[in-house]
């Protein structure tokens, strides 16, 4: 299979508490997005974005597709998913700051599949998906997924 | 005490011919972002991915402990540029985080400056989320 290697730049001014960062893609998809450990700690609005929202963001599209490939693959491509991740970074005794949590919450409209079906299905795009299985050194994976009519 | 941070995709069709959308994030620097199956695995075309996000959360991270691991030695940096370069096998994984710094820190010599980028490299959170499910790797330089 192909290797497909995607970056991103970041250009970092000052010492960490006063400081602040520009974060662009390499695609050019998103460019010099402003992030400073005071958002990152805080409250997280004025615009700014940081690590944990973005991964927030892979993760979301991630499990989107992977979700979307294994409902294909199982005969029952789906009309819609919603799908929203939810990151938490917290302090832990001895370890410093770590990922600890990405909590899933997945609402899809799928014609033609049953319950248990989609059940299974889920379990098989948790472990498709390239970034839950990446985070699962620091973070426990939790998904909270139903049809919808 | 946690930090939290949500964002929120919508997928409409199957993997092949279908289409996301990463909605604007709830703290609005950015979004809606398209993504596509073909944009992720083949060229992106302008378009954003997983993994280019995971790039730029890893980037992101590594600049902002660098940054703090310097000025806790007494050397807080004028400027830090990082990248993160993730590889993605599809079928297998994501298999790399390459982070590379070349940083401008005044009164700093190289082998002080390494050490501190290796500290970062191993104690940033999204490295820590990453440990020994990739390899990771750091080219680290200093420019003064």
């Amino acid at each position: 299979m192909p290797r497909i290697e995607r970056h991103a730049n970041v250009l970092w001014e000052g010492n960490l508490a006063r400081g602040t960062g520009r974060i662009s893609a390499g695609t050019g998809a998103f460019e010099a997005l402003a992030y400073s450990n005071a958002v990152r700690i805080g409250k997280g609005k004025e615009g700014k974005t940081s690590p944990e929202e973005l991964l927030a963001a892979a993760h979301a599209g991630c499990f989107a597709s992977s979700l979307a490939g294994e409902l294909t693959r199982a005969g029952a491509p789906p009309d819609r998913l919603d799908v929203t991740s939810n990151v938490v970074m917290d302090e832990v005794e001895g370890k410093g700051h770590l990922i600890v949590a990405s909590e899933l919450r997945v609402r899809a409209r799928v014609p033609g599949i049953d319950e248990d079906a989609f059940r299974r299905v889920v379990a098989e795009a948790d472990g498709g998906c390239s970034f839950s299985a990446l985070i699962k050194a620091s973070a426990k994976v939790t998904i909270d997924a139903e049809l919808e009519g | 005490m946690a930090t939290e941070r949500s964002a929120h995709a919508t997928w409409q069709g199957d993997l092949m011919s279908g289409s996301g959308e990463i909605h604007e994030v709830p703290s609005g620097a950015f979004g809606p972002l398209q993504v596509t199956w073909a944009a992720r695995a083949e060229e992106p075309e302008d378009k954003t991915s997983p993994e280019e996000l995971i790039a730029a959360a890893h980037a992101a991270c590594f600049a902002m402990a660098l940054s703090g691991g310097l000025a806790k030695v007494g050397h807080a940096p004028e400027q830090l540029e990082t990248s993160a370069t993730i590889t993605f096998v599809p079928g297998t994984g994501i298999t790399k985080a390459a982070l590379m710094v070349v940083g401008t820190v005044p009164g700093l010599d190289e082998a002080g400056f390494k050490e501190a980028a290796e500290q970062a490299k191993d104690g940033c959170p999204v490295s820590g989320a990453l440990k020994g499910n990739v390899e990771l790797t750091l080219d680290a330089r200093l420019q003064n």
